[in-house]
């Protein structure tokens, strides 16, 4: 499963957010996106879930176009989380995963109604799946407590786990780190190194280039909506024009 | 109720050590602190009540009294008061206790007042339960471990056995009518003030977590006996034909009250013009009923009001939240006036559809006697069932895929979708659930009552559904059925407080989303 | 023709009126994404103040030109009342809590306020007769009868909303509701104080429903506990049709309400036992197809 951008372009009215990005997503690699503040990422972000329709170019997901739809995007096995966390706060860690198991869930109006032993049964696994994502990231299996209650830290490992159940070939993590302190951000490189071991390609959009760095296969840095440099974190690292926009904007 | 919490380890530990701890506060100056409020409880209770004998009949329960006439026999409320103020010598029971002696005294007291009448007790007891409350410590109720089997199903069937007995007498409390007992009114009040004591304590022993834990452990045992239960409510207190008709009155509205619960409680959806959905099963079914048999009608019923939540629900595609509410209570207008118009001449509209017959199944109609048995009781249990039913359908479908994606959707619409929901569809599912089960309610609405008319669906009407529902706690399973007893009791018991029926239902809606947005049950 | 010519007057006129509420509706909206439910009832308590300035404050046989300032002062009175009282103890208390809540609290309070006025207000059980200003004067343009009252909204209704409308653009408070009603968060950071630009535009809107309540009074000569209702979700349906936030949308939303009431009162499928139906089928439809209004703008899809 690759996740590819060909020439996309957003405008929001006058303003142009993205102009012409193409990136490839490849199966079980890290990809991350940097770029200073309004660079665009997140509206990239929004553009590969499906969330915009981009104004031009072409999201493909396995070579098909992905339909402008985060349902179908996620059905088609993308799953994302939010820069601002946004769980289920009422609902239980629990839930919350099995929510994000939704898509593999064939059960429907009726079987619920009834509640048949085929029911039952695929019940059971999903909840013993959400329990085991929920074990993945490091949460309380049980997963009992409102998602709401739950620390900063294991919030936001609850939004991965949620989106993991989903079974996704390809996880989009909004600044997973965002808000964390040393340990925990390091807790989150290997969450990730984990998720990549799974077979999930992963997209990481961050501040911390550090972070970046240390963690993706391939990065991408994104400037005033413009695909600036793409390559292996080594040579962005050391490239010219990569320092220049971080010093320029800083 | 929603926790499949069965008790934690601690919980083993708990309840034996805090015994002990509270089997010596007994003896502790705490305790004897609460010595005053249970004496003057008790005092109060034994003084007399009304200081003049009332013209229209004696107040209730011998309280027209002089001085200690009869204090070795109070009865009513006056042992309700003795009960409670006894009670309140148990450490965590003080406060429940206090705050029932509150609410007894209060309502008693105020109802003398108003006929003219100084109150002699009232105002003690009112002191010993304000005294109560204030000294009463608020502690986390203890977790007490889960029995053997051995113990469990005598533990249910005692509770089941009880809350029958709370249902029956709450129903019979204070009689039927004015016409039998002026003081109806305050005795039911009152009534409720000792059951709201009695769960008080109860909850705070940890009782009633411990039972609903087993409960939910042993679901199927427990539906059984609640249903064997609520089958026997007829050969209780409330065995006459009125309280049969009420009871399966209530029954209608908690099983529409069910199923507006799913489109606001659990797919959060404000729907204000809901009675609609009963409204269209009800004409239906009237229109049907004499040329096809009920279970035809019925269905027929459900269905149009499927068919009419798809309508409504299809907005949902395209409006959200306060938009939405907008667009549902535009539709229920547009009925209501359809309805009073006598659109298609199906409704009758001013002169109602009237002369529907009785619901007959295997020859016997519905609104005669069954052997011993009350006129009624038939309409009783098919509405018992129905709302058996009703429950079972919103349980089912809360822990089911599509319940959670209906709580996705309540809580956030935008990660709904991003987490494979399609949103669209499952709105207009929960409106077509939602108002199948009204259709299906309108239909034995219509043969029970015999005469359908528009004014039975009136914005109030939608009004009261929603409070119900919002009053027993919106997504909880018990709480629209609670809700519905207690919106639609209340006004049958306090007839001469009709008139500020729709008043105090808009100042409980402010006041609950204000206190306790989440509902009276989920407490 | 005539009666073409004489309904839309009456349209005209019926706009006017739920024109002077939909702007309580659209200037709460547009600050604080509140549909106040219960702002109807707000127009109809300045109704009932009207009326019982006339009844039992004013001499009786008091000629209108004094009768009407009182009768306005005791309505827009009456109406900043019951508007701050729920602000306060209703809506304020409420931010940041369920989502349903403010739109549930709302219906309570247009309830309580209902029943409150209908239980203990004399004689509201039933229509009340309003007082008559003009004495039933009327003007004749050809075959269309205009009542005087009908002049005096057609002209002040305007009027009002031009000055509200100046006001937001021009005082100190409009710059602090507009800048609320783009970003709170950032209107606080730059010292506005929330709680009393939404108080403002609480008291502002009841203002207007006070004034347009005397108007309707004395135009239709009736009054009842359930104008407050009716009008109240003619207004909103208006506020949303203009494009809600925007004062000049209200206008013409609550302008294109009067006229479909009252022509399809008269013309349309069912006659006048169905127009309300025909006002409320508008407003599902515009709530679906075009939720923005026609000056407002599309709503962003947040993320």
């Amino acid at each position: 499963m690759t996740l590819t951008a060909q020439g996309v372009s957003m405008a929001f009215g006058g303003l142009l957010a993205l102009d012409d990005v193409s990136l490839t997503v490849p199966e079980r690699r890290v990809v991350g996106l940097i770029g200073p503040n309004g660079a665009g990422k997140t509206t990239l972000f929004n553009c590969l879930t499906g969330l915009y329709a981009p104004t031009s170019g072409l999201v493909l997901l396995n070579g098909r176009p992905l339909p402008p739809d985060p349902a179908e995007a996620a059905r088609g096995g993308i799953a994302r989380t939010f820069q601002n966390i946004r769980l289920f706060p009422e609902l239980s860690a629990l839930d919350n995963v099995l929510v994000g198991r939704h898509t593999r869930i064939r059960q429907g109006l009726l079987a619920a109604l009834l509640r048949g032993p085929g029911f039952r049964r695929s019940e059971a696994e999903a909840v013993e799946r959400a329990r085991a994502e929920l074990a993945f990231v490091g949460l309380d299996p049980a997963g009992r407590a409102p998602a709401g209650s739950l620390a900063y830290g294991d919030q936001r490992r609850l939004e991965i786990a949620r989106a993991l159940a989903g079974d996704p070939s390809v996880l989009m993590l909004d600044e997973p780190t965002a808000g964390m302190n040393a340990t925990e951000t390091a807790a989150v490189r290997e969450l990730i190194a984990a998720i990549r071991e799974r077979g999930i390609a992963v997209v990481v959009i961050e501040h911390d280039t550090k972070f970046i760095f240390s963690l993706c296969d391939h990065v991408h840095v994104l400037v005033r909506g413009r695909l600036l440099v793409d390559g292996p974190p080594e040579a962005v690292r050391a490239d010219a024009r990569v320092i220049e926009a971080y010093l320029g904007a800083a | 109720m929603t926790s499949t919490d069965t008790g934690s380890t601690t919980g083993v530990r708990g309840p034996v050590t805090r015994a002990r701890r509270s089997a010596r506060s007994v003896l502790s100056v705490r305790s004897v602190r609460r010595v005053p409020g249970a004496v003057l409880v008790l005092a109060g209770a034994l003084s007399p009540w009304a200081s003049v004998v009332l013209p229209g009949g004696a107040y209730p329960d011998l309280a027209t009294l002089h001085l200690f006439d009869a204090p070795h026999l109070v009865t009513g409320f006056r042992l309700h008061l003795v009960l409670l103020g006894l009670a309140a010598l148990l450490p965590r029971a003080a406060r429940p206790a206090g705050a029932g002696v509150l609410i007894i005294a209060f309502v008693h007291t105020a109802f003398l007042a108003a006929l003219g009448a100084v109150s002699f007790g009232g105002p003690v007891a009112l002191a010993g339960g304000a005294l109560l409350v204030w000294q009463g410590r608020r502690e986390p109720a203890p977790r007490w471990p889960l029995p053997g089997r051995a113990v469990v199903w005598p533990a249910l069937a005692a509770a089941f056995a009880g809350l029958l007995w709370l249902v029956s007498a709450t129903l019979t409390a204070g009689g039927q009518s004015r016409a039998t007992n002026p003081h109806g009114g305050a005795e039911f009040l009152a009534f409720l003030g000792f059951a709201v004591a009695l769960l008080g304590i109860l909850s705070a022993y940890g009782v009633l977590a411990w039972l609903s834990a087993l409960a939910e452990r042993h679901r199927t045992f427990s539906v059984a006996v609640l249903l064997g239960c609520a089958m026997l409510l007829p050969l209780t207190g409330a065995g006459t034909g009125y309280w049969m008709t009420v009871a399966s009155t209530i029954g209608v509205y908690a099983a529409t009250a069910i199923g507006l619960n799913i489109v606001v409680g659990l797919a959060g959806l404000l729907d204000l013009g809901y009675v609609a959905f009963l409204g269209i099963g009800a004409f239906t079914a009237a229109n049907l009923a004499h040329t096809v048999p009920f279970p035809v009608a019925a269905l027929a019923g459900a269905v149009a009001a499927g068919l009419l939540g798809v309508v409504v629900g299809a907005p949902t595609l395209r409006v959200r939240g306060d938009y939405l509410a907008i667009v549902t209570l535009a539709f229920g207008e547009i009925f209501f006036r359809a309805a009073q118009n006598d659109l298609g001449g199906l409704t009758g509209g001013a002169n109602s559809i009237p002369g529907i017959p009785p619901i007959t199944l295997f020859g016997q109609a519905f609104d005669r006697p069954v052997g011993a048995l009350p006129a009624g009781f038939l309409y009783y249990a098919l509405t018992v069932l129905m709302v058996a039913g009703a429950m079972a359908v919103l349980a089912n479908l809360k822990h089911s895929r599509t319940g959670r994606a209906w709580l996705a959707i309540s809580a956030d619409e935008d990660v709904a979708r991003a987490m494979g929901v399609h949103t669209g569809r499952a709105k207009i599912l929960a409106f077509l659930v939602g108002a199948t089960l009204a259709g299906l309610a309108g239909a034995v609405f219509a043969h029970k009552l015999g005469t359908v008319g528009y004014e039975s669906f009136d914005f109030s009407e939608s009004v009261t559904l929603l409070a119900a529902v919002i009053l027993g706690g919106m997504g909880t399973v018990p709480g629209a059925v609670v809700g519905a007893s207690l919106l639609f009791v209340l006004p049958e018991k306090l007839r001469e407080f009709s008139d500020y029926r729709l008043m105090l239902f808009g100042l409980a809606l402010i006041l609950i989303m204000r206190l306790r947005p989440k509902g009276l049950v989920s407490s | 023709m005539a009666t073409l010519a004489q309904q839309l007057v009456n349209g005209l006129v019926l706009g006017a009126l739920i024109g002077l509420i939909a702007l309580g509706y659209t200037m709460v909206y547009g600050i604080v994404q509140l549909i106040n439910f219960a702002h109807g009832e707000v127009f109809m308590a300045g109704a009932f103040g009207a009326h019982f300035a006339y009844l039992r404050l004013l001499p009786a046989g008091t000629p209108w030109y004094l009768a009407l300032p009182v009768m306005t002062g005791a309505a827009v009175a009456v109406s900043v009342a019951v508007a701050v009282a729920m602000e306060r103890w209703a809506y304020r208390p409420l931010r940041g809590a369920h989502k349903l809540a403010p739109l549930i609290t709302a219906l309570g309070v247009s309830i309580l306020l209902q029943e409150v006025v209908r239980v203990f207000y004399p004689g509201a059980t039933a229509p009340l007769a309003f007082p008559r200003a003009f004495a039933g004067g009327s003007l004749t343009l050809g075959p269309v009868l205009v009542l005087w009252t009908g002049v005096l909204a057609v002209v002040v209704a305007p009027l009002l909303a031009t000055g509200l409308h100046l006001y937001v653009e021009r005082s100190r408070l409009g710059r602090a509701m507009r800048a609320t009603a783009q970003d709170p968060d950032t209107a606080r950071l730059m010292g506005i104080d929330p709680d009393r630009v939404v108080l403002a535009t609480f008291v502002i809107g009841a203002v207007l429903a006070g004034a347009g309540a005397v108007l309707y009074g004395v135009h239709y000569t009736q009054i009842d506990t359930a104008i407050g209702f009716q009008n109240g979700i003619f207004a909103f349906t208006a506020a949303v049709l203009g494009g809600i936030g925007s004062i000049r949308g209200a206008m013409l939303g609550a302008l294109c309400i009067g006229l479909v009431k009252s022509l399809a009162g008269q013309y349309a499928w069912g006659g006048a036992q169905y127009d309300y139906v025909w006002v409320f089928v508008l407003l599902i439809l515009v709530l679906m197809f075009r939720p923005q209004g026609f000056l407002g703008r599309p709503e962003g899809v947040r993320a």
